[in-house]
């Protein structure tokens, strides 16, 4: 073997770490910029009022339809057990507790990453292509302020919402489940859940999911203004910033489960 | 001097793009930078209001060297001096009425209503008021850049760079649009600033001329002296001849 092979493949994983790393540290300065346009508030309101709406508004049909199935798979997932101990009286609080604490969350990102993030860093690529965000900055205009942190707030806000909104319909889902499925009254499940449920289970469930929409907002802000060399580079773009924020979603949920318990 | 480019010097990696460029812009004159594709003069205009910076050289605007300024302290300097990009630039998601009001909303202090009101005023100035609400996708390339005129000119800049105004218009878009940029100079006294290759704008709305080629500025006056000179490459460019000693 030649040695130049010999060193193709450290060659290939250290100009992907270089490249991982000038990533992370771009989304972070991005965040860190977005971050001083807090204090004082530098938003744009109306690109705000916008954002919130095609950001959250338009997608809650598709994440009721996420919740409503992610609900009625856990008590489907949940059936041979509690027909095996007969269990009945758990039913509720174990698929209560799943949805609340892990899956509702993590389907309801991944499902805005993949409608709002992608959409996001098509727009902003888009927009950095045909010169928009040039047009923007010559227009004595600042892209942070007017762009990404509407967009930012946008996001956390509204997966935040609808992680509430997801959460309550994938209960009513396993409601119906339990009782078309398992013969599980209403009451029963209700009678289960309520009680065996605390607060923190609903509260840690919403906490990781407006990290994962500051994840998504900032990788998908990231990656569109990034974006060169076209609509290819559009495509390569959304692409890049959808298996990144999944990417990060998997990971931010690993690390906040133990520091949430 | 209002605007003076002193030994402006850009690669990009190893592609010299301009290679040591100097001259002047007067007050309320009607000024065309000119050259073949790829000379430089869009990175040239670029340059004024800090889209890019220069690897050498410095630029000055009213006296304020504006080169090394912030992207935040180059704010006032890009509201006195507006920008029509080559492909208008508008915003995709906004009406034309809209991409209008911004600017007025943004730094104007006027409600969004009040700004609208002000943005179809503008629009009615270059013919566009029956397209206020139309999206951009609606329009043709003429219209688009009508409405980026529009939208340049809502700050009342005193300075405005055009880039490829009449490039993909219609001979009559385009004769109308030159009238826009000339009105601009006689009238409002404003400074035009046009990148261009379109013989037919050169030498019907023209004050003076910078001509660059290969990275160096190769010939500046007025049309006259562009119509007269002896300088085989300015000429070949001038007369639009495919044979010549011009490389592209």
């Amino acid at each position: 073997m030649s040695g130049s092979r010999l060193l193709a493949l450290p060659a290939r994983v250290g100009a992907s770490l270089l490249s991982l790393a000038d990533q992370v540290g771009g989304m972070t300065l991005l965040l860190s910029q977005a971050l001083k346009r807090l204090v004082p508030p530098r938003v744009d309101r109306y690109e705000l009022v916008r954002n919130l709406h095609r950001m959250g508004v338009q997608s809650v049909p598709i994440v009721m339809a996420t919740a409503a199935f992610t609900g009625a798979i856990m008590v489907i997932q949940a059936a041979p057990l509690v027909e095996r101990f007969n269990a009945r009286e758990f039913v509720g609080w174990g698929a209560s507790f799943v949805t609340f604490r892990e899956v509702g969350p993590l389907l309801i990102a991944l499902m805005f990453n993949g409608r709002v993030g992608a959409n996001n860093a098509a727009e902003l690529g888009t927009m950095v292509v045909t010169e928009q965000v040039d047009g923007l900055r010559a227009l004595a205009i600042d892209p942070i302020g007017y762009l990404v942190m509407p967009r930012i707030i946008a996001m956390v806000v509204m997966i935040f919402m609808l992680t509430i909104l997801g959460d309550g319909v994938a209960l009513i889902g396993s409601i119906i489940t339990g009782d078309l499925l398992l013969d599980v009254d209403p009451r029963t499940f209700l009678a289960s859940a309520i009680p065996m449920l605390g607060p923190w289970d609903v509260i840690a469930g919403l906490i990781k999911s407006a990290i994962f929409g500051l994840m998504i907002a900032v990788t998908s802000c990231y990656f569109g203004l990034a974006t060169r060399g076209g609509a290819p580079g559009v495509g390569r773009s959304v692409n890049a910033s959808v298996v990144a924020a999944a990417t990060g979603i998997f990971v931010a949920d690993y690390l906040s489960t133990f520091v949430l318990g | 001097m209002p605007i003076v480019f002193e030994n402006i010097h850009k690669a990009f990696g190893d592609k010299v793009i301009l290679d040591g460029v100097d001259f002047t812009i007067e007050d309320g004159e009607c000024f065309f930078i000119v050259g073949a594709s790829g000379a430089g003069k869009s990175v040239m205009i670029k340059h004024l209001i800090g889209l890019l910076r220069p690897d050498q050289g410095e630029i000055y605007l009213d006296g304020e060297e504006v080169s090394r300024l912030s992207e935040h302290a180059l704010y006032p300097v890009r509201k006195k001096c507006a920008m029509v990009f080559q492909n208008a630039t508008l915003f995709d998601s906004m009406t034309c009425a809209e991409n209008v009001a911004l600017p007025l909303r943004k730094h104007t202090g006027r409600s969004q209503r009040e700004s609208l009101v002000a943005a179809r005023e503008r629009l009615a100035q270059v013919h566009m008021e029956d397209f206020a609400d139309s999206y951009p996708a609606e329009l043709g390339d003429g219209m688009k850049k009508r409405v980026a005129i529009a939208r340049a000119l809502t700050l009342d800049p005193r300075y405005v760079l055009f880039d490829e105004p009449t490039t993909s218009l219609d001979p009559v878009s385009a004769r109308r649009t030159d009238a826009v940029i000339r009105t601009l100079a006689d009238e409002l006294g404003v400074t035009c600033v046009v990148v261009s290759h379109d013989l037919v704008s050169i030498f019907s709305i023209a004050d003076r001329i910078a001509m660059l080629y290969k990275g160096h500025l190769r010939m500046l006056g007025t049309p006259t002296e562009f119509q007269n000179t002896s300088d085989p490459i300015v000429r070949q460019f001038m007369r639009g001849e495919a044979e010549g000693p011009m490389e592209v």
